[in-house]
């Protein structure tokens, strides 16, 4: 048996009730070893241990190219021969950067350690010998049976034993999981079932001893193969009886499970991904341009050192005694020291400090992005939250947001707002739901609110029983749906599996018709305070390609009427030809789809007994015929049965959306962005939600898969997708056609890329010229997938978005992952970048706070790089005048102190306060942003032509100064403090020549640096320090001269003018050539940005969508009697088909629902 | 209120820092401000320029290549190395009144006393004069750190070791007979180098200090014996040693030798036939060098400097032609329908 098993894929065995069978196999570590097979249920997500952080730390750090550079910098620098400046200068800061680090990510660790202990020790029910006990998440083994409350989150997968409602059936809650909310079912295998419920059940389940076979622990959240082997017999499982950890159990007072996966193995975790280190874009090209210094500060260290060799050779030979050009060995040698000074002495070009900084900043900018009040959201109280510090400035040039739909875009509150029957409009959507005056319903003794529609004219028509039509309507409401209705004091509360479905039937509770229960073959509605009972004759099921679902309801009266409800289009061609009130229905349908609301028709038919008769036979027979074909005949008959409909009316459902959403879609659109919603839900709400959010136009083409396809296949695919969009009449003008495309796919549709892979580039470009791109029922490894090929095919940074667990790996692996606190905090939260309590505060977040940040960073950057460059250089060009000796220009004070005393602090004011435009003009014009996408202030060539500036500038610093003092009387101290203050000065005056937003710290942290430069200088060359210290402070008494000599200043004067004069004529050209743009920006007062394409000419598409649960609807359930607490005990569904008509229909609606399961 | 306010301790603080709405002043840079602008630092540079200019050209200068690299120059027959105490005369004339006081260099070319193993070897604890570095001077000194004999150097190094040996004296022609000029050396060095950084031991006299030390190799006397005349001007505060041991920039450079600031000459050189006597002993053929005597006077920016004022004429200047090309980028952007 078990050989067989394996042979088939099975060859996970999981073994009930044998916990120390499986605890002696489970997987445990030493060192490098790894053994066992099965993983513990603990969740270890931090990195360190006390043991290893010190070594694991170092090693982490050392891999940063910089840090191994001041290493060996600082060990060069202990070497007496070839020290050229004491080796203090960067041991100091490279041990504080060290330190600073280390500290930061012991503490990110710790933070982690944190988090999971407190998911390792939520409590939960195990099974230990008799006796349910209560014990921790993380002691749960293989093998273990648990017991799982109410409103609990499952711990592990597990396989559903039995539970305490009838049939073994269970609701779970799978929002973190595939982001929906509505409730699905779980039932337990019969077998499992009818033994583990006959006793008390602990007895019954610790004497259960089955074994489980199953696939591997893999990633796939919507398929499972196993079997389970028990009492000699073989049970087959899927999914239908796997609850995932994660979920969280509703509904349900108890459910029996047997873990399967535990901790690492289970299905959510292998979705996770792995957690890895970002780094900016920014950074990385600011490395590649840090390891472009540090090779031409080789090369420059090499020719000098052979200039070197050079000069030492031919002193050498001819030098007398008198010379003081000692060379006491061969010139080879001293050149190969010259090198390692000249390395050295070159090496503040790229400055330890640089690091300390650009960390610094990082942290400055999350602090601001945290303290923002913009971003902070009363209701939860909670601020903005970086949790990852190191990506701000990313925050400023993301190009692609991939969103995730449920939780994240929408609020998953589905809210009737309006309605059309028999061609009179009741309610008014431009009126925002919060502002609907609620009716006055207290002759409703159910009413309990939640109805966000004011139509008193149809209260009163319906209560003075005017319109037999409304009455219908209602009537059909509260008949035609699979919600269940619970009761808790005394008043219904609804099970839907669908939140469209709970909405409609809410509504008609509120109008007074109220469904107050249902067995399998009853249903009864309160109307009007009138109670009827509905016998139900047949349900015809929803299926996404019916697109409706009918109730075939014998009234009290004995008429049969068939009620309907589906999308529009299907229901209209069904409608009886000439059916009034045509156009004004029609009307009302562009009108709600214009406020992208989610419209469902309903219509009525009375069926006469014999023609009910004879088509509940054909139904019957063609159920036993049990043939292969089976769904198309259903499919047919039931199309039969639902002809010749008598339109009652049209609902208008909204999906409720987070607030703001629209807004911020349409500025980030505007602002060059390419919004894709990845979600696990279903296509028609997705688009519904893509239409609703302004993400969409309303003539906006969409792709779909075959048609995209094709364009893929197609030899030359960017001809093909031109023609695509041409197709439509409407595209009259290729530009705006190339807009207004969206690409819709679907999960298992893009399982085909990975076939594919040379489609990726194809698909991205194609997409690039689309409007957005949905990608619906994708898992959450496929919507990493997604993200990796836009990172993969495009120079864009990508971020994600999302809130929940199945969002946590495209937010890891996205550039920038942000997590949406909402109402609970969750999963993504714990993994993302950034966290927002709000989808709106996304537009603060990348156009205010991302754009300054990139631009305060990058302007950081080039700076820092232009004045340390700037700065070393010089002694490229000195060493050209002083035999390539090594020998610096400045006092060795003077370059420990620069950096980080003279011309630290301005360079800081300007990367934490620079801003170029305002909050308000940032968000006012949203095209600035661009500029980051475009990467423009950061990229491999603005850094270069920094580099060139930087070289100029040393050119300059050097010779002007070799120019005054050449042949003069000045001695070598006095030109290195005159080159020292030019250098000051040119990195002061090019500092005030990029800050453009003056705040009091700014000024102060100009002057201060500029005085500290002259009192440090007087300082360091001072008597006293001389005396303790010769070697060190040996430029005594040379500020004392140099400080008074016009020479001097003049000197540095001209020469710090001369360095900024191309940085100073290219702000002029800038200032003339763009004077008048600018002024608008500032000046001119515009309006936020409207929502202009609200109500726009021509006809809008019509959307009409009925959204249910993935595949079919749980009408089965229902007409089974399964989920029905109130009847008696359930009756066998193994009774013969035969016995009646409504049992026939059970038969067939389990195969019809198997079916679509398995389909899906 | 207070309620809402205790409720919300998550709420960030309200602050102008906090919400970067920090008070600031925003230039607002046009084209009628950077301009204007432009023009006028050009114009001050060009000022700056003409006034450095003018000066410079005030100044006169008298340089006189003495090396003797042609055959008929008056050192030529010193460049031979056999020879010793080799003194020459250099005679020149000066047509005008040389405006005085006037300084006395004598200059060096492709002379890198800014070579950084020279420029370290000495120690500055023995110069300063601690009697231990005496016996055991600085490694730093290497390789005149000590004599064959292995007795130590003082001063050693290369620097104190290479000082510049060359004596001048100058005189007047006066009807045919030499006429002295008086030519003053003190305080040619720092002050600070001749109070602080440089101090002879505190022994008397200064010669048993340096017992058991030998002088440095190229020197011909030692260094408690640098100047016969004067007993205070020896030693490390010597005032020649001082203004040697202040390191140059550049390979070209002056050095003060003298002053003329007394006696008949304390006006200035007047016009006349002069000799310089040159008592020639610094080698500097071998490795290509000259030595040369400057004469000149000093205005409030030191020396002549022509580089300088030409410098600040050239950038004002181009300052004064950017802002030019300004305009005319300005005229067009601003008016371009009307082309």
């Amino acid at each position: 048996m078990a050989k067989e098993s394996v042979e088939s894929g099975l060859s996970w065995e999981v073994r009930a009730n044998s916990h120390h069978y499986h605890k002696h196999k489970q997987k445990k570590s030493l060192l490098c070893f790894r053994w066992g097979r099965y993983a513990d249920n603990v969740v270890r997500s931090y990195k360190y241990s006390p043991l290893t952080f010190l070594p694991l730390t170092l090693f982490e750090q050392f891999q940063r190219a910089a840090n191994l550079y001041f290493l060996l910098m600082m060990v060069l620098q202990c070497v007496p021969v070839i020290s050229s400046i004491p080796w203090y200068i960067t041991i100091i800061p490279l041990f504080i950067v060290l330190t600073v680090r280390g500290i930061k990510d012991l503490a990110n660790d710790m933070a982690r350690r944190r988090s999971d202990s407190e998911i390792n020790s939520r409590p939960c029910d195990v099974l230990i010998s008799q006796s349910f006990n209560t014990a921790q998440w993380k002691d749960l083994c293989v093998g273990d049976v648990l017991r799982i409350h109410k409103d609990q989150v499952i711990p592990a997968d597990l396989l559903l034993l039995c539970s305490s409602e009838p049939h073994s059936l269970c609701y779970v809650e799978t929002a973190d999981i595939d982001g929906e909310t509505n409730l699905k079912y779980r039932q337990a295998l019969s077998a499992t079932h009818t033994k583990l419920t006959s006793h008390p059940s602990e007895e019954a389940l610790a004497a259960f001893d089955g074994v489980v076979l199953c696939e591997e622990p893999n990633n796939r959240l919507y398929t499972f193969r196993g079997q389970l082997h028990w009492g000699g017999e073989c049970h087959l499982l899927d999914n239908e009886h796997i609850l995932l950890r994660g979920t969280v159990l509703r509904n349900t007072e108890f459910a029996y499970g047997l873990a399967i996966y535990t901790g690492a193995d289970s299905k959510i975790l292998r979705n996770c991904g792995k957690l890895r280190v970002k780094t900016t874009r920014t950074e990385k090209v600011f490395n590649r341009v840090v390891i472009g210094i540090v090779l031409s500060v080789l090369l420059a260290a090499l020719f000098l050192a052979i200039g070197n060799g050079v000069f030492s050779s031919r002193v050498m030979g001819q030098m007398g005694v008198p010379s003081g050009l000692v060379v006491d060995s061969n010139p080879a040698y001293t050149g190969f020291l010259a090198f390692w000074s000249y390395i050295i002495l070159l090496s503040p070009a790229m400055p330890i400090a640089l690091y300390i900084t650009f960390e610094l900043i990082h942290t400055v900018h999350s602090l601001f992005i945290g303290w923002d009040l913009e971003m902070y959201w009363q209701q939860a109280e909670k601020p903005a939250q970086a949790r990852n510090t190191s990506l701000s400035e990313e925050l400023g040039q993301v190009g692609y947001l991939l969103s995730d739909k449920t939780g994240t875009l929408t609020q998953n509150r589905l809210l009737f707002r309006q309605c059309c029957i028999a061609g009179e409009i009741y309610g008014d959507a431009s009126v925002r739901a919060e502002d609907v005056e609620p009716m006055d319903l207290n002759w409703n003794p159910y009413s309990c609110g939640g109805l966000f529609m004011s139509a008193p004219s149809l209260v009163e028509k319906l209560r003075g029983q005017q319109c037999p039509l409304s009455r219908q309507f209602l009537a059909a409401l509260s008949l035609c749906h699979t919600v269940m209705a619970e009761w808790k004091e005394e008043a219904p509360v609804y099970q839907a599996a669908s939140p469209d479905e709970e909405a409609l039937v809410g509504a008609a509770r509120e109008l007074g018709w109220v469904f107050l229960s249902r067995t399998r073959d009853f249903i009864v509605v309160s109307e009007l305070g009138v109670i009827r009972q509905y016998q139900l004759l047949a349900l015809l099921d929803f299926t996404s390609k019916r697109r409706r679902m009918s109730v075939l309801v014998r009234e009290p009266e004995g008429g049969l009427k068939l009620y309907c409800k589906g999308a529009d289009i299907v229901i209209l061609e069904r409608l009886q030809k000439d059916f009034p009130y045509q156009e004004r229905t029609e009307e009302a349908l562009e009108l709600f789809a214009q406020a992208c609301l989610r419209t469902l028709c309903i219509a009525v038919r009375s069926v006469p007994e014999a023609s009910w008769e004879q088509w509940s036979k054909t139904l019957a027979q063609s159920a036993a015929m049990a043939t292969s074909d089976l769904d198309a005949l259903l499919e047919k008959l039931y199309d039969q049965m639902e002809t010749e409909l008598q339109l009652l009316g049209v609902t208008a459902i909204e999906d409720r959306l987070q607030e703001g959403v629209p807004e911020t879609i349409a500025l980030l659109k505007k602002a060059g962005l390419k919004v894709w919603v990845l979600t696990g839900d279903k296509k028609e709400t997705a688009v519904n939600i893509g239409y609703s959010c302004r993400l969409l136009d309303p003539d906006t083409r969409l792709l779909e898969w075959q048609e995209l396809r094709q364009i893929l296949q197609a030899p030359d695919p960017g001809v093909s997708f031109f023609k695509a969009r041409q197709t439509e009449l409407w595209a009259v003008d290729t530009e705006t056609a190339g807009a207004k495309t969206a690409v819709v796919l679907t999960g298992p549709e893009l399982a085909e890329f990975d076939q594919r892979p040379e489609w990726g580039a194809t698909f991205m470009s194609l997409a690039e010229q689309c409007q957005s791109v949905l990608c619906c029922r994708v898992t959450p490894g496929q919507k990493a997938d997604i993200v990796t090929l836009v990172r993969k095919h495009t120079t864009s940074i990508t971020m994600s978005i999302g809130d929940g667990a199945n969002d946590v790996n495209m937010i890891k692996t996205a550039h920038v992952g942000v997590g949406l606190a909402g109402v609970e905090g969750g999963q993504a939260v714990q993994n993302a970048d950034f966290a927002l309590s709000q989808f709106r505060f996304l537009q603060r977040l990348l156009l205010v706070h991302g754009r300054w940040s990139y631009r305060r960073i990058s302007l950081f950057l080039r700076y820092f790089l232009f004045k340390t460059c700037g700065f070393a250089l010089v002694h490229v060009w000195f060493g050209c005048f002083n035999g390539f000796s090594a020998q610096s220009l400045y006092e060795t004070w003077f370059i420990a102190l620069y950096t980080v005393f003279y011309t630290a602090t301005p360079v800081m004011c300007l990367a934490f306060f620079e801003q170029d435009v305002s909050a308000e003009s940032s968000l006012k014009w949203p095209e600035l942003y661009m500029t980051g996408q475009r990467h423009e202030l950061s990229s491999p060539l603005m850094l270069s032509l920094s580099l060139l500036y930087a070289v100029y500038s040393s050119l300059v610093l050097f010779f002007i100064p070799f120019g005054v003092f050449y042949n003069t009387a000045f001695d070598y101290q006095t030109m290195a403090v005159t080159v020292s203050m030019a250098a000051t000065f040119t990195a002061t005056f090019e500092i005030m020549l990029l800050t453009k937003y003056w705040t009091k710290f700014s000024l102060a942290a100009l002057c201060v640096s500029v005085v500290m430069f002259f009192i440090c200088t007087r300082i360091t060359h001072n008597k006293r320090l001389f005396e303790r210290e010769p070697y060190e402070y040996n430029f005594i008494g040379v500020s004392d001269k140099a400080f008074i000599d016009p020479v001097v200043w003049l000197t540095a004067l001209l020469t710090s003018w001369t360095a900024v004069l191309p940085s100073m004529t290219a702000l002029a050209l800038n200032v003339i050539l763009t004077s008048h743009d600018k002024h608008k920006v500032h000046s001119v007062s515009h309006q936020p940005v409207a929502l202009n394409s609200r109500f726009r000419r021509g006809t809008p598409l019509r959307r009409s969508s009925y959204a249910l649960s993935q595949g079919a609807g749980p009408g089965r359930l229902i007409t089974s009697g399964t989920c029905i607490r109130s009847t008696a005990p359930p009756m066998d569904e193994k009774v013969t088909a035969s016995n009646n008509s409504t049992d026939s229909q059970v038969q067939i609606h389990i195969k019809d629902n198997n079916n679509s399961l398995n389909g899906t | 209120m207070v309620k809402q306010e205790k409720a919300s301790a998550n709420r960030p603080d309200n602050t102008a820092f906090t919400q970067q709405r920090l008070p600031a002043w925003q230039p607002m840079l046009s084209a009628g401000i950077v301009i204007p602008g432009f023009v006028l630092i050009g114009l001050a540079f060009i000022g700056i320029g003409v006034a450095l200019f003018v000066t410079s050209r005030g100044i006169q200068v008298l340089e006189i290549d003495y090396t003797g690299v042609e055959q008929n120059s008056p050192c030529f027959p010193c460049t031979d190395q056999n020879r010793k105490n080799c003194v020459c005369d250099v005679n020149f004339s000066i047509d005008t009144l040389f405006q005085g006081p006037v300084f006395f260099y004598y200059g060096l070319s492709n002379y890198f006393q800014n070579y950084r193993k020279y420029g370290v070897s000495k120690d500055d604890y023995q110069l300063s004069g601690d009697l231990s570095y005496f016996k055991a001077p600085s490694s730093t000194c290497s390789p005149y750190e000590y004599d064959k004999n292995n007795k130590p150097i003082v001063p050693c190094g290369s620097v104190a070791n290479s000082m510049f040996n060359d004596t001048f004296k100058l005189f007047q022609i006066v009807n045919g007979a030499k006429k002295q000029v008086s030519l003053d050396g003190k305080g040619i060095a720092w002050w600070t180098d001749y109070n602080i950084k440089y101090r002879n031991p505190s022994v008397t006299p200064l010669k048993n200090a340096f017992n058991g030390t030998v002088k440095p190799l190229f020197w011909s006397k030692p260094a408690y014996e640098l100047d016969l005349s004067d007993p205070a001007n020896n030693g490390f505060i010597n005032q020649d040693f001082l203004v040697w041991m202040r390191r140059a920039a550049l390979p070209n450079f002056r050095k003060l030798y003298r002053r003329i600031t007394d006696g008949d000459y304390a006006q200035g050189l007047p016009a006349g036939n002069y000799t310089l006597e040159v008592s020639y002993n610094y080698p500097v053929l071998s490795f290509g060098g000259r030595k040369k005597v400057v004469f000149s006077n000093v205005s409030w920016m030191g020396g002549k400097n022509e580089f300088l004022g030409i410098a600040y004429l050239v950038i004002g200047s181009m300052c004064v032609f950017m802002s030019i090309v300004m305009l005319i980028v300005y005229a067009k952007f601003k008016f371009p329908e009307e082309d």
